[in-house]
């Protein structure tokens, strides 16, 4: 993932008191025209929040499973350097970049599926659907 | 006492508009509906009421930098992109005037667009029965679009074999500024596309940087406006057709922009532009349009964790897009691998 999930629920923080929770202390305010100015900005923003707050839920209950699943996977190429995201995608992305290097097809292709489930486990984990192509084939 | 509703941005005050509009009209000028747009990262953007005794009436938009971005553009580029288009056959709003001190922070206002809506990057089916009208009108306004020199809006050209590694490289330097954690995928696309050859652009032309599903309004089955120019640059109109018929943007339709299939699309765009789509070329453009995408969602998510944004569509973008794009990056790169192109 790009945000860990602490700097994700963080940043929901804030903007619960630093956009949504003013901007309903200004709707409930006398001059109307001045709640006016930001109340449709802040309902997008309370939406956009708890949009959020609910994939934090997902990944907060997905995350370990996952982590569980995709450093028994990488173990057997890694070893004990497939153990936390941070540490596994380093390792992984320094044996792809030697196989490139080397020229080794079948090591490349081995280290980007293991990417590839890794990428795939993060975006289900969030409950979101996989990316849908779109090639000269889909007329869907 | 001047409420301040977010530390990303007051609220836009009317005394800054009616002062400036009232020297614009010669008289005084009353500012109502004042509205902020959620959602936008590069500018703050507010719609409003301008009205004078005259009975002049005018509903404007205004579009002013905030002090957080998800990218650093250039703002009199997207109004002169504006005024290069108004009145031709890509439709845009009427840009008014361009200020660097007028509206609190430096901004432009334009004419506001009557009654037509833009699509939610997460909304499904976003066009109905109008996707394949709007997808012909979408990709007939981007081959006009490329028809057009950069010099029509004042934007220095490049030179078409150097169009693709200028775009290369200031995305991999933004990348390299931004990144926070380790990035394998985003690295193997970017090695891919530095030693994959790419042909020089068939033209250079104005590229809009950002163009697809969400960056424009339309009412019913008609196109209204193309929005959104901040990113405008001189390009290989193959970058505007790779980024518009991303996945990303195609509302989980196998379409692009939940439009026409892609054939037809390209077809579209061909017939449109006066060029031909080079499978090779596009090939290498589309990879490059996830890593854009890629760069831009980690740059997001940068904003947050340095604390210079607490904005949700900041955290939005570096979580759910980011993903998006691993995947469909992970992907793309397992296929050249498969196909003999070099992982």
């Amino acid at each position: 993932m790009s945000l860990s999930l602490p700097q994700w629920l963080n940043c929901l923080a804030a903007a619960q008191a630093g956009e949504v929770a003013p901007a309903l202390a200004l709707a409930a305010a006398p001059d109307a025209s001045l709640a006016a100015t930001d109340a449709n900005y802040a309902a997008g923003t309370a939406a956009t929040t708890a949009l959020l707050l609910m994939l934090a839920a997902a990944e907060a209950s997905d995350a370990p499973v996952r982590e569980a699943a995709l450093a028994g996977a990488a173990r057997p190429v890694l070893g004990p350097d497939a153990d936390g995201r941070d540490a596994r995608c380093a390792a992984l992305g320094a044996r792809l970049a030697d196989a490139e290097h080397a020229g080794d097809a079948a090591t490349a292709n081995a280290v980007l599926a293991l990417l590839l489930a890794e990428a795939e486990a993060e975006m289900m984990g969030l409950g979101l659907p996989l990316p849908v192509p779109i090639s000269h084939g889909q007329t869907k | 006492m001047r409420l301040r509703v977010s530390q990303i941005c007051s609220t836009l005050p009317a005394e800054l508009l009616a002062r400036f509009l009232g020297e614009k009209w010669g008289e005084p000028v009353s500012i109502t509906g004042i509205k902020r747009f959620h959602g936008g990262s590069a500018r703050q953007t507010y719609r409003f009421d301008a009205s004078a005794p005259s009975g002049r009436r005018e509903a404007l938009v205004l579009r002013r930098d905030p002090p957080s971005s998800l990218i650093e553009t250039d703002r009199a580029a997207e109004f002169a992109a504006l005024a290069a288009f108004h009145r031709s056959s890509v439709p845009v709003p009427e840009p008014l005037w361009c200020e660097n001190t007028a509206f609190g922070s430096p901004g432009f206002l334009m004419r506001e667009v009557a009654g037509g809506t833009a699509a939610g990057l997460m909304e499904p089916d976003p066009y109905g029965e109008d996707a394949a009208a709007i997808g012909t009108a979408l990709f007939t306004a981007l081959g006009a679009i490329h028809r057009t020199a950069p010099a029509a809006a004042g934007i220095a050209p490049v030179s078409a074999g150097d169009a693709a590694p200028a775009r290369l490289d200031h995305w991999r330097r933004a990348f390299e500024a931004d990144r926070f954690r380790p990035e394998p995928i985003v690295e193997a696309a970017l090695r891919w596309l530095g030693r994959t050859q790419v042909a020089p652009a068939q033209r250079v032309s104005i590229v809009h940087g950002d163009y697809r599903s969400g960056n424009f309004l339309r009412a019913g089955s008609r196109l209204v406006a193309v929005l959104d120019w901040e990113m405008v640059h001189a390009g290989d109109p193959m970058e505007d057709l790779a980024w518009a018929c991303d996945p990303l943007w195609s509302h989980g339709s196998g379409r692009p922009a939940a439009t026409l299939p892609l054939a037809d699309a390209h077809r579209v765009w061909e017939r449109a532009s006066g060029l031909t789509v080079d499978p090779e070329a596009l090939l290498w453009w589309r990879m490059f349009a996830q890593v854009m995408g890629a760069v831009i969602w980690i740059s997001a998510a940068r904003e947050v964790i340095d604390g210079r944004s607490h904005d949700p569509v900041h955290a939005f973008a570096g979580i759910i897009p980011y993903r998006f794009h691993m995947v469909t990056l992970a992907r793309s790169l397992s296929r050249s691998l498969s196909q003999g192109r070099g992982a």
